[in-house]
């Protein structure tokens, strides 16, 4: 089972995805912040990562220029509610961009994609 | 898929405006927006234009290789890439939409990152020559394959340099933005070049060089083919603009030898600006006529009244009530003083 770390500062986004994403046949690990993330990478594999980019502490540009120092073949995800962040060359640190939306149909899409390349 | 982007169109000033899709950022965000401004990238820090970072970035369009490279050599001086995350996506010409006076279309365009070189420090000034003439020809070859899109009507090369000029990253690059339609200053600029060959049959660009080479005090470098100046009415202290001596409206059709006579320009005039003020952040800005299918239809005379040319910005002031209110700039230096420190 393919093991997906999740970064979002929201409880109810992830609870949402924790379900969503167990129904989808992932093992699913959900974190509230940056620093949590790195702890756990540090520690766990995981085979992909979805990050938030505006949370408390570390913002998640900074947290995937750290992961990709890490462990640079793991496929990011930058899951937000702004576009305005593709202006940033930093986030070419991942893999994917999606903008966040009611439906988790590109989300789920685009960890498909990544995770059967 | 991520919504696409949308042009609008100002009923009043006639400007599009990209508005990019998804949710605006709450006030108080902007407050505190950081930029990821990286000078040198440390054992944890990440640059994907950085050698050896290549498999992030979508694949390259271009490559220049470095000299005496193989055919199977992975070795590149110079790479293009589309932008992996653009703020206009590739597509058909699109289709206007007019409800009352409001019009938009989709934001399709072109969005490519040109990455100097693999070096992160390497600044364009201290380049070899021959590099430098790598990096303009392979913009050439770029804007060669992008005019065999008509939808794409107008072409922007464009660099920032320095968080203050609007750069995310410190590794020196370049942007090209080809746009579905014809920017409002780009018609501008044509406008009054038509009308200029209208009262006196000649080129509005050609002539303003011709009389800055004639007075000498605001040339700030000339060669055979190319000559950098300060503008009679800089907007901004240190402007500068660099002119091809021949009439040609696009920047691809320059010579192999007007492009390396650029490449000395810009190089002698960017390292005086890092030297005069200690690297400051800047523009530069490739201005050129519209893809010519699209300008004939509104400037029959488009080969004679377009002429391309580089504009650098240094960002040393900023732009205010009174300059956004009026258009009027306040510029407190002298353009010929600018030229004379310019010239060391």
């Amino acid at each position: 089972m393919k093991k997906i770390l999740i970064v979002e500062d929201e409880e109810d986004l992830c609870l949402l995805y924790q379900e969503e994403l167990t129904d989808e046949g992932y093992d699913v690990t959900t974190v509230r912040e940056a620093e949590t993330a790195l702890d756990l990478l540090r520690r766990e594999r995981f085979d992909l990562i979805v990050t938030d980019i505006r949370m408390p502490g570390r913002d998640g540009v900074e947290l995937i220029t750290q992961i990709v120092g890490l462990r640079k073949d793991i496929p990011i995800v930058i899951n937000t509610a702004y576009q305005s962040y593709k202006d940033d060359f930093m986030t070419w640190a991942a893999d994917a961009y999606v903008v966040k939306s009611p439906s988790l149909t590109e989300l789920k899409a685009r960890i498909k994609e990544l995770l059967s390349r | 898929m991520t919504s696409p982007s949308e042009l609008r169109r100002d009923p009043v000033s006639g400007r599009w405006v990209i508005i990019a899709a998804g949710r605006s950022k709450r006030p108080d965000e902007y407050r505190t927006e950081r930029r990821s401004w990286v000078r040198k990238p440390g054992p944890f820090l990440f640059c994907p234009f950085c050698s050896g970072h290549e498999a992030k970035t979508p694949p390259a369009i271009a490559t220049v290789p470095v000299p005496g490279a193989g055919p199977g050599d992975s070795g590149w001086r110079v790479r293009v890439v589309p932008n992996k995350f653009p703020a206009l996506t590739r597509g058909e010409a699109p289709i206007p939409h007019r409800r009352g006076l409001f019009e938009s279309m989709e934001g399709i365009g072109v969005h490519e990152v040109l990455i100097e070189s693999p070096d992160h420090e390497a600044d364009l000034p201290d380049l070899p020559p021959d590099h430098v003439r790598g990096i303009l020809s392979a913009c050439q070859d770029r804007f060669r394959s992008i005019e065999a899109e008509p939808q794409y009507a107008y072409i922007q090369l464009f660099k920032n340099k320095g968080p203050e000029a609007g750069a995310s990253l410190s590794h020196p690059h370049f942007q090209i933005v080809a746009t579905p339609i014809i920017p409002k200053r780009v018609e501008e600029e044509i406008n009054a070049s038509e009308l200029h060959l209208r009262q006196t049959g000649e080129c509005l660009f050609c002539r303003t060089l011709g009389e800055e080479l004639d007075a000498a005090d605001r040339v700030v470098r000339a060669n055979g083919h190319c000559a950098a100046i300060a503008p009679f009415a800089s907007r901004f202290p240190f402007e500068m603009r660099i002119f091809p001596r021949r009439h040609s409206p696009y920047f691809s059709s320059a010579s192999p030898e007007e492009i390396a006579a650029l490449g000395d320009v810009l190089q002698t005039v960017l390292a005086s600006l890092r030297s005069l003020l200690d690297d400051p952040p800047f523009n530069i800005i490739l201005h050129q006529g519209p893809h010519p299918a699209r300008a004939r239809e509104l400037w029959p005379d488009i080969d004679r009244i377009s002429h391309w040319y580089i504009e650098i910005i240094p960002v040393l002031t900023r732009v205010a009530g009174f300059e956004w209110g009026t258009g009027f700039y306040i510029n407190p230096v002298v353009p010929e003083d600018a030229a004379f420190f310019l010239r060391g």
